[in-house]
């Protein structure tokens, strides 16, 4: 059994048996191994001691038993790291004593009886996420209905089979069908889409559905916005001015990526290093906007070097939370306190991002590009009249040229604008980069040159890929750019980087990943509730050459992700959380979707894809909120309704009906969003004028299309709620009807209805 | 509430949710129909992120009023009395000041730094305790005896936004925790009809950074700062909808409420007991709003001493305010004021600009202390004074006389809630530069503040992206000194 499995293996699944084996892996095997096996260990055994395994540190060195179980006072290995004992030296032998936490840990550990599992392995001890996923076999399933098994759900069915425990019947078919079109496009289905899939008699009408929906070019906004939160986009500079930036090519760069099925390595390689690929195209070049969607610092007074060092340091982290799934930035100060990287290591991956312009590219759309050639032809025409005006040498030629020099003067000044986005490009020279001393980039310590962390895969097969074809594959000695960090990244080798992207799919489709810290693989974030199925996961996307629309349609064609999500009685005793999967998840939708279900369901979405931010209504006295007061001019007809990830996004004062429903705030990477529950949501859904514009459509929508008020009723249920209301349901909603009709009349009456409707909790989630 | 980020709710709400449904939660529903109390008793326990509790210690404060003077006021004009200093006007300050330390501005107007600036201002000894205030702050002058002066703050950003957000957060970093979401999430709020956590706002511009300042950060949205409007609507979408009454709102909440609890029973999800207890709180904020905004019922006596105005939005107005939020239970009420940039240029001199700005706060925050005492409120209530730095001793010449940022030692006061009465901390060296003993980091004001709501300061942590996060970072000393 690999090391590895041997830790996943020995997670009890009742947290509190496992408890003191799980300190010991989780929190004392880690320090260990990071501050004392080098010396103590397979390698080295100094004063004959060996603290590689528990047992070994038990039976202790040349100065006796390193330890005493359930006695951590007269335990050598506690008097020596705390620097107490009489006559040995305090460990690390010369070296910064270990933080309180860790001794604290070791301490907590003895005390309560040095448990450690008999069968632990001894030699080099590596973290399960740092070892590349191998391929395991699939656990044996029955096949069901005649059709195939889905692998996962033989993980899934397996794990729950150990506590006796089914999956749940599959969801009834109009809760499915909005599920799916939520998930794949983040717009609910229509009443007809709703009709088509109920009649639909055929066995694969599910697949079908599935396949329709992941080619819809809504797929890419809904795929899209899911990635621009790990992006931090926004349409703004952030900081205390906050001015607007041109960021929207990149955006919509995005959601095209997606809707094309871009294999995700080339998707991460664009992204950190388009620019610097073989004759980079324009897209390419605009990819690399993902790494400017830093803030920038626009304050009087300011240090620029300051700042400049702040959005790379949040590039470096990023990079490591997005694509590694590891807390680089707590080795931005000093070496990393739980997992093997170096300060050092930090400034290596830091240089990668120090050798950068930051310029503006100019993306002229076609009508602007007939402007801009108009204007150089205007600009040409005058500048040939002057020169041939040149050689005259009267007056009335020197007048003539005073005149044409300042039309000349006066056209240059009117040069149209064209449409930007911000992207990187090397500079011809590197910049030094250091180590700065405790994270403080006034104090700079050693020098470094670019590189990845040793705990995991070499760069060398990065740099050869790079090198290939050119004739310098031997000379690997250059230095790493830019591009070989793209490529290390997606590297077969690379143990995290599909691992964790797959676990965040995942999370999208159960609201949690299989790893529950999405965003920490290190030794301090949780291990996995299926280590094999990620795994199988993660090599499974591989041998599809990062195919992500394949990854998604076998997730969403599982019998696990077609479950129920209705509570169940024997699960709340085991498994009360559900990180069994026994059932689906109910989840609250993303704030952007709250908006678009709401302007479905009215039939006022406009569908449009792509292009600059827009400015739909939002409360008064917003915008005077920020420093700078910044406008807000609400749009008119078709950009009033755009899907909400179109709502321009400014980071010091956001589009409220966004951030109440968490939306991120774009100031660092966002790999999960909160889900609260707020009077203030309940305000916004009640009383913000562009929900209640929305209402009134509603109502009008349906009272167009019918006349009789129970067919009314249930097509103003379906377009919201996608099904048909249950008796009990359609009771409340008459009875409401009937006495605001009586008070106040039908057209109003039809109105609360509408907004008691997109009120709703089951309409702001999916089921 | 984020369910999902806490497993001990999600399993308590279960359990309710489970024992209700043996005992029939169906008739419970039935009920509701007739009688929202009950429907409200049957979904709030465990569904309330913001309901109070008990903090690790006994502490004295129940609530914190924390006035924020945004721009970073002069200390050296209005509490750190330095005669030397100004027996040194003109002159050069030496260069063992300046070794290492860094300043704004340092490329473009702050060029003449080193050239020393004597306050023209006067100061006076008051009260029993005898302690220096200026003569810009005659009101406040009179508070002395209840309050704590804190000479020696010290922080560690120079430039505004990361100044303020530091000053919030302990973070210059965006995306952090401010110090009201902390408290909020730590031991909630006992105002079951207002956000736990409010925000007014006066001066001529809104503080910069924006939102960020009472922002929750990582930690979930309910604990944010709700910022209360001085006019109009006092809380974003507050209002129920044009040609809609109140009863047509109730009307809609209830049956949504209806709807949302047959789901509850439908799906057995938690959450939507949540949902339903955030309609009726949303519903009761729609009345409870107004009326905590509406000084109708304020006696002429009581605004005369504020020198607030009934419906004219003021600093004084929202100190009034901040004491009847504190009186209907909201945990953490912080006031914003500007503008105390006093560098030297149009509107920021520390001429009459200054004056103008002192005279803005004066009289109202000097009332919110005497009227809080008069109430038996003071004891309960920390009231918190101070920018996101102070300025220096040297001048800044720009068209008229003013002081570049200073993060070095800075006058802070507090009042109340177990702090001393009457009680100066920390001293500085004879040019207002730098401490010479008991320096208070901001780590440690936030420490101390924690320390007397009875949060222990190391032990409120939130775990994101891998690491325990706290509002003092890894740092921070409870101010024993200062308590009473």
């Amino acid at each position: 059994m690999s090391a590895w499995k041997w830790s996943i293996a020995l997670m009890g699944f009742g947290a509190a048996a496992a408890g003191a084996t799980a300190d010991y892996l989780n929190e004392v095997k880690p320090l260990l191994t990071q501050h004392c096996v080098g010396c103590h260990g397979a390698d080295q055994q100094k004063g004959g001691l060996r603290l590689d395994t528990a047992g070994a540190a038990r039976t202790g060195g040349d100065s006796g038993p390193a330890l005493i179980p359930g006695n951590p006072g007269d335990s050598l290995l506690l008097q020596l790291i705390e620097g107490t004992h009489a006559v040995l030296p305090q460990m690390p032998y010369r070296r910064v004593p270990l933080p309180k936490v860790h001794v604290e840990a070791l301490r907590r550990w003895i005390a309560q009886g040095a448990e450690a599992p008999a069968d632990e392995p001894s030699g080099r001890w590596v973290h399960w996420a740092f070892v590349p996923p191998r391929r395991p076999a699939i656990p044996p399933m029955e096949e069901t209905g005649g059709r195939h098994p889905n692998p996962i759900d033989a993980f899934i069915a397996a794990r729950l089979r150990e506590e006796a425990l089914p999956l749940s019947l599959e969801a009834d078919r109009s809760t499915l069908l909005r599920r799916l079109h939520l998930d794949l496009t983040g717009l609910p289905p229509s009443p007809e889409q709703l009709d088509a899939f109920l009649r639909d008699p055929r066995p694969e009408a599910y697949e079908c559905r599935v396949d329709e929906l992941l080619h819809s070019p809504h797929y890419g906004e809904r795929w899209g916005r899911w990635w621009l939160d790990v992006a931090r986009y926004a349409d703004s500079n952030g900081y205390s001015i906050d001015a607007p930036r041109s960021m929207w090519l990149w955006r919509d760069w995005v959601i095209q990526a997606f809707n094309d099925n871009k294999p995700f390595d080339e998707f991460v390689i664009e992204q950190i290093a388009g620019d610097l690929l073989p004759d980079a195209t324009l897209a390419q070049r605009i990819a690399t906007g993902f790494h400017r969607n830093t803030q920038i610092n626009e304050e009087g007074g300011i240090d620029p070097e300051q700042f400049r060092v702040e959005s790379i340091i949040d590039r470096v982290n990023t990079t490591g939370t997005a694509f590694l799934g590891i807390t680089l930035g707590c080795a931005q100060c000093h070496d990393h306190k739980f997992d093997p990287i170096s300060q050092k290591e930090y400034f290596q991956l830091f240089a990668f991002f120090n050798d950068q312009e930051e310029p503006t590219l100019s993306v002229p759309t076609p009508e602007e590009k007939a402007r801009l050639e108009n204007h150089q032809a205007a600009v040409r025409n005058l500048e040939q009249q002057l020169a041939e005006l040149e050689s005259a040498a009267d007056e009335d030629a020197e007048k003539a040229r005073g005149k044409l020099r300042e039309q000349l003067e006066k056209l240059k000044r009117r040069k149209p604008s064209v449409t930007t986005t911000l992207v990187l490009a090397e500079r011809s020279e590197p910049r030094e980069s250091y180590v700065f001393i405790k994270g403080d980039f006034t104090r700079r310590g050693p020098d470094v040159s670019p590189g990845t962390p040793a705990v995991l895969h070499p760069l060398a097969a990065a740099l050869h890929a790079g090198d290939r074809g050119t004739g310098d594959e031997l000379q690997s000695t250059r230095r790493p750019n830019r591009l070989d960090l793209a490529r290390w990244l997606v590297d077969p080798c690379n143990p995290l980087t599909a691992r964790v992207l797959i676990n965040r799919v995942w999370q999208q489709y159960f609201g949690r990943g299989l790893v529950e810290t999405e965003n920490d693989f290190g030794t301090q974030g949780s291990l996995p509730s299926h280590p094999e199925l990620l795994d199988w996961l993660a090599t499974e996307w591989l041998a599809r050459d990062w195919n992500l629309r394949a990854m998604h349609r076998l997730i969403v064609t599982s019998r696990t992700y077609r479950q129920t999500s209705r509570a169940r009685r024997e699960l709340e005793e085991k498994d009360p959380l559900n990180r069994l999967l026994a059932r689906q998840n109910r989840l609250r939708l993303d704030a952007e979707v709250i908006r678009d279900v709401a302007l479905v369901a009215s039939g006022k979405l406009n569908p449009e894809i792509g292009g600059p931010g827009v400015f739909p209504p939002q409360p008064d006295g917003v915008m005077n909120l920020g420093q700078v007061r910044r406008p807000w001019k609400t749009s008119e007809e078709g950009d009033r309704y755009r899907r909400g990830l179109y709502t321009f996004y400014w980071r010091a004062t956001p589009y409220p009906a966004l951030a109440v429903f968490d939306a991120p705030d774009a100031f660092s990477t966002c790999t999960r969003r909160a889900r609260s529950n707020t009077p203030l949501q309940a305000l916004t859904l009640l009383n913000d004028s562009a929900f209640v514009e929305v209402a009134v459509a509603l109502a009008e929508r349906v009272r167009k299309a019918c006349d009789d008020a129970g067919e009314r009723l249930d097509l103003a249920f379906r377009l919201c709620l996608a099904r048909e209301p249950s008796a009990a349901e359609r009771g409340r909603l008459e009875s409401l009807l009937e006495e605001e009709n009586r008070d106040h009349g039908e057209a109003a009456a039809w109105q609360t209805v509408a907004r008691v409707l997109l009120n709703l909790d089951e309409t702001i989630t999916r089921e | 509430m984020n369910l999902s980020g806490d497993p001990h709710l999600v399993s308590i709400t279960r359990r309710h949710f489970f024992s209700r449904c043996s005992l029939g939660l169906g008739s419970i529903a039935l009920a509701s129909l007739l009688d929202p109390q009950r429907l409200r008793a049957a979904t709030s326990s465990g569904a309330h992120p913001l309901a109070p509790k008990t903090g690790h210690l006994t502490g004295r404060a129940r609530n914190v009023i924390y006035l924020f003077m945004a721009g970073g006021p002069s200390q050296l004009e209005l509490f750190d009395y330095k005669p030397r200093l100004a027996a040194l006007n003109g002159q050069i300050i030496p260069d063992s000041y300046l070794e290492g330390k860094r300043f704004a501005f340092m490329d473009s107007s702050f060029k003449n730094k080193s050239t020393l600036l004597g306050s023209k201002r006067q100061f006076r000894a008051y009260g029993q305790s005898g302690m220096y205030v200026s003569e810009l702050f005659p009101h406040t002058a009179r508070i002395v005896d209840d309050v704590t002066f804190i000479r020696t703050c010290a922080t560690d950003v120079f430039n505004h936004a990361p100044a303020k957000l530091f000053m919030n957060t302990g973070s210059s970093q965006f995306g952090r925790p401010s110090m009201g979401a902390w408290i909020t999430y730590g031991i909630g709020s006992e105002a079951d009809n207002l956000p736990g956590f409010v925000v007014l706002q006066s001066g001529p511009r809104g503080p910069r950074g924006g939102a960020v300042n009472w922002g929750s950060g990582f930690l979930p949205t309910s604990f944010q700062g709700v910022p209360l409007r001085a006019q109009g609507e006092p809380i974003l979408n507050l209002t129920t909808p044009e040609g809609l009454n109140a009863e047509r709102q109730r009307r809609a909440i209830s049956a949504i409420n209806d709807l949302n609890l047959q789901r509850l029973i439908a799906t057995g999800d938690p959450e939507i007991a949540t949902r339903i207890a955030a309609y009726e709180m949303a519903y009761r904020m729609q009345t409870s709003a107004p009326e905590a905004m509406d000084l109708k019922g304020e006696s002429d006596a009581t605004l005369k001493l504020y020198g607030a105005d009934r419906d004219k939005p003021s600093f004084a107005r929202n100190c009034l305010l901040a004491r009847r939020l504190v009186e209907r239970g909201v945990r953490f009420v912080q006031l914003y004021h500007t503008n105390w940039d006093s560098h030297g240029g149009p509107g920021e001199n520390l001429e009459d600009d200054f004056e103008k700005v002192c005279h803005d706060v004066d009289e109202g925050q000097a009332a919110l202390v005497t009227d809080l005492k008069a109430r038996g409120l003071l004891d309960e209530t920390l009231v918190v004074w101070g920018g996101e730095f102070g300025r220096t001793p040297m001048g800044e010449s720009r068209e008229k006389t003013g002081r570049n940022h200073h993060i070095e030692a800075f006058t802070m006061w507090l009042a109340g809630g177990g702090v001393k009465a009457g009680f100066v901390h920390g001293e500085t060296d004879e040019l207002g530069f730098g401490p010479v003993n008991d320096r208070v980091h901001v780590h440690d004001l936030h420490a101390t503040v924690l320390h007397l709501l009875g949060v222990d300061h190391e032990r409120l942590t939130f775990r994101f992206q891998g690491r325990d996060f706290r509002l003092t970072d890894v740092a921070g000393n409870v101010v024993h000194r200062i308590l009473a």
